[in-house]
């Protein structure tokens, strides 16, 4: 039998884990214009998020003064946000319930002292950023459940699903796809992508995606533990919490309360680790004596905190994170613009771009045609899995304005759709040498067709040619107008020659960049 | 409990299961089916003006002999439009979602089944799907509005002089009628898009290929698809930088429909909206030819009607 912390915990984490697979789903496009409830939220809550954002980007949206809410949280209760709200840590719980479960006594594993390890990350991570570096994505647990969920789960659920009903719809058998179909509809118009996404990299996010999820059975909650720098923020602040323990003289050191804590805040009251507790209540339930109860006392705050930090390593750590900041942008990016690294519509200039970019993935998530994907090397270590259009997977949508309505930091300006409309994000480029009009006088006009600014950015020159036989005909050779080409890279998408397209866009003539231009334009 | 299946029972399944897959195709080929005669009409074309979009649909399907001419009570109806483009109806590069909707109310009280509009469009089909006005205006109307489903894609024999055979949409080859509702619209290929030009939203693959030899492309698909109806709609017409324009300038008001049975006909005399004669489109020149169709339409029974706004 739980006890009421236990029931109210369960129930919170639940609670805001479905909340979160909700927002989740609504960041999509479902036929209006804007995303009310972009998941987006979830990050506006996070104090390390908004403390990192302010420090690299020197600017704080104002929605992320949200994360104050958090750091009330962890002033009053400690790390009760890890315990009972944090989806990420949630489904770690999950995990490391499924798995240790039956165990009696995790004693010899939780006796690990690598929860440091985390604090060592947090001041990395901090300390680049006061350097301008925002290398916070990759390690925040929000931003890394987006991305992770994004370009990896969501698509593996997706394909799984369709192949699953893909098979009973093949049968062709009437009554077997009579009862498969209407599920399979229901599940596509409420819970799947509207086309099966694909992402580059997708392997290797999922793979450490799983591979953190897979160190819980090694030891419960593995990356709570260890590794998450909001943990250690919270840790940092419940340090001087409210939140105390009591253990009453009915304690019989029988440590059976050590079986069920999920983090290191094992001990008798003066071992207490109040920054790693997670106030999950697993201790209280567990004593056979009832002897431990929780409460709040403003005396706690006093309290020695008992979080031995070692200095050496905590300097190692912020020193390495400012070595970090030349280290990663040893790249030839700052010598010369990359001609693949187009950006979504409204991004800010690329440096600008990258201090705050949280690599969270929703721009890529809502992308209507799957075209925005993580980038690896595109834009330097430092902007490793930042969104880029590949025009030949998706285009730009000409009216749609979704990945800066859904970017936490502001990294992709919101814009409305008057102005986007004029932002540049490349230009297109015609190879003559394989473009069919040209190399083999044959009409073909798709790139024209396509083109979505109302006076079309890609005419045409009308030439006679003679075929083989001696037939005189007119073709229409297409022609990019620098003036009106947005770069949005439909053509390059739609252009027939599959395998390499004849029409390319590369990013010069971005509206975000100063120095990326052809000419005045 | 459940019982272990013993050999007997697997193997009465497994031919049970064989023969089910086997003949259910058979026994559907041998229900009667419920294409019927059309009655002889004197009318080739229907042409109706006016200002009111569901009047001038009405009338030119009742001049062209009613809907009861077309579809038969009980039928699967599949309308096919052109919502190809992430545009507003004001800038005419999608069907007009009024005429799309009299059409689907047309058919449902004529006892239509269920009556599906959809198109493979070009632009993300949500977006197109919403912007054209289709979608709302022809779900209200009654229809069954779905997304095209690329399962439902197969390669199939068109025998025609280059496509010869190519991925169609089976829904629209399954219909018991099929009506066909493009919007007349500049193209710079085929230099207008319009009834045989639709034919490339209801084809799977990679379209732009057709390009190459669109005309004959064209013609092929018109004689592959059958439509009961066509029905052209020129409450609006986009003169210039289509086939999805944009501009307000480049679109000209026309307050008219036109229906006809003969796609090449319907074709030929939306040429005509644009200063131009169907036989200086190479797809209807091409169908004449084939004797799909007859692109003379000074030689045809054209029935113009002002259907007047009360």
């Amino acid at each position: 039998m739980e006890s009421a912390v236990v029931r109210y915990r369960i129930i919170s984490q639940v609670l805001f884990l479905t909340i979160f697979v909700l927002l989740f789903l609504l960041t999509n496009y479902r036929g209006f214009d804007e995303i009310r409830y972009p998941v987006r939220i979830f990050l506006e809550f996070d104090p390390l998020i908004a403390f990192t954002t302010l420090l690299a980007a020197h600017h704080l949206p104002t929605v992320m003064l949200f994360s104050l809410a958090v750091v009330g949280s962890a002033l009053v209760l400690g790390r009760v946000f890890c315990g009972w709200v944090c989806p990420l840590g949630t489904i770690h719980h999950f995990v490391s319930w499924l798995y240790h479960r039956k165990e009696k006594d995790i004693l010899p594993r939780s006796n690990l002292l690598g929860y440091r390890i985390k604090y060592y990350l947090l001041f990395f991570i901090l300390a680049s950023s006061v350097f301008t570096l925002q290398s916070v994505g990759f390690f925040d647990p929000i931003s890394l459940l987006i991305r992770s969920m994004t370009l990896f789960v969501e698509p593996v659920v997706n394909l799984m699903v369709h192949s699953i009903f893909g098979f009973f719809y093949d049968t062709e058998i009437r009554w077997i796809t009579a009862l498969t179909e209407p599920i399979y509809s229901l599940l596509k118009n409420n819970f799947l992508s509207f086309r099966q996404p694909y992402f580059h990299q997708a392997l290797f996010i999922g793979f450490l995606f799983v591979a953190i999820l897979l160190m819980n059975f090694y030891r419960m909650r593995f990356w709570c533990f260890s590794l998450c720098p909001l943990g250690a923020l919270l840790g940092l602040v419940s340090q001087v919490s409210l939140l105390r323990r009591w253990i009453s003289e009915a304690c019989t050191k029988c440590d059976i309360c050590f079986s069920g804590c999920q983090a290191f805040a094992r001990g008798n009251q003066d071992k207490w680790l109040r920054s790693e507790c997670l106030v999950c209540g697993n201790c209280q339930n567990r004593c056979p004596e009832g002897a431990i109860d929780f409460g709040l006392s403003p005396s706690a705050a006093l309290t020695k905190p008992g979080l031995n930090l070692i200095r050496r390593n905590l300097l190692v750590s912020a020193a390495s994170g400012i070595i970090a900041v030349p280290f990663l942008r040893m790249n030839s990016r700052y010598r010369n613009p990359n001609p693949k690294l187009i950006r979504p519509p409204g991004a800010l200039e690329e440096g600008e771009f990258l201090k705050r970019c949280l690599k969270c993935g929703e721009c890529m998530k809502v992308c209507l045609t799957n075209g925005l994907q993580p980038t690896l090397m595109e834009a330097g270590l430092e902007g490793i899995w930042s969104p880029i259009l590949i025009p030949r997977l998706g285009y730009c949508q000409f009216y749609c304005t979704l990945c800066g309505q859904v970017c936490p930091s502001g990294a992709i300006k919101k814009l409305t759709v008057s102005k986007k409309v004029q932002v540049r994000i490349g230009l297109a480029f015609i190879d003559k040498n394989r473009c069919l009009p040209y190399s083999q006088g044959i009409d073909c006009i798709v790139c024209e067709e396509y083109c979505p600014t109302p006076k079309k950015a890609i005419w045409f020159i009308e030439k006679r040619v003679k075929d083989r036989g001696g037939i005189v005909k007119i073709v229409k050779q297409p022609v990019v107008d620098l003036e009106l080409c947005t770069g949005c890279g439909i053509c390059e998408n739609k252009c027939p020659v599959v395998d390499k397209p004849a029409i390319v866009v590369t990013s010069i003539g971005e509206s975000r960049s100063g120095v990326n231009r052809l000419s005045l334009y | 409990m459940t019982q272990e299946p013993n050999r007997r029972t697997f193997l009465r399944t497994l031919g049970l299961s064989a023969a089910s897959i086997t003949l259910s195709p058979l026994a559907e080929s041998l229900l009667p089916g419920s294409t019927l005669p059309a009655r002889n009409v004197p009318i080739d074309l229907v042409v109706a003006e006016g200002s009111s979009i569901p009047k001038i649909t009405s009338a030119a399907v009742g001049l062209m002999g009613g809907i009861k001419r077309f579809i038969s009570r009980g039928d699967i109806v599949v309308i096919k439009p052109n919502m190809a483009w992430d545009r507003k109806p004001e800038q005419a590069a999608n069907t007009n979602p009024h005429v799309v909707a009299t059409l689907v109310s047309l058919c449902l009280d004529a006892g239509a089944k269920r009556v599906k509009v959809f198109d493979r469009s070009c632009d993300d089909p949500r977006r197109c799907y919403v912007q054209s006005g289709i979608a709302h205006a022809a779900r209200k109307a009654g229809a069954e509005i779905t997304f095209v489903d690329d399962r439902k894609f197969k390669e199939m024999n068109i025998g025609g002089e280059v496509l010869k055979s190519w991925k169609i949409y089976t829904e629209v080859v399954e219909a018991d009628a099929l009506i066909n509702v493009p919007i007349a619209k500049h193209h710079s290929l085929a230099k207008l898009s319009m009834a045989m030009k639709n034919w490339m939203g209801a084809i799977g693959g990679w379209r732009g290929k057709l390009h190459w030899r669109l005309n004959q492309c064209l013609a092929d698909l018109a004689s592959f698809f059958k439509p009961s109806l066509t029905l052209l709609d020129a409450v609006r017409i986009l003169v210039n930088h289509g086939p999805q324009g944009g501009r307000l300038e480049d679109v000209k008001g026309m307050d008219m429909v036109i229906a006809g049975v003969d796609q090449i006909a319907v074709d030929s005399f939306g040429a005509t909206l644009f200063g131009m004669k169907g036989s200086d489109l190479g797809c209807v020149k091409e169908g004449h030819t084939r004797g799909l169709g007859r692109m003379d339409i000074e030689n045809l029974k054209v029935k113009r009607v002002h259907v007047p706004t009360p």
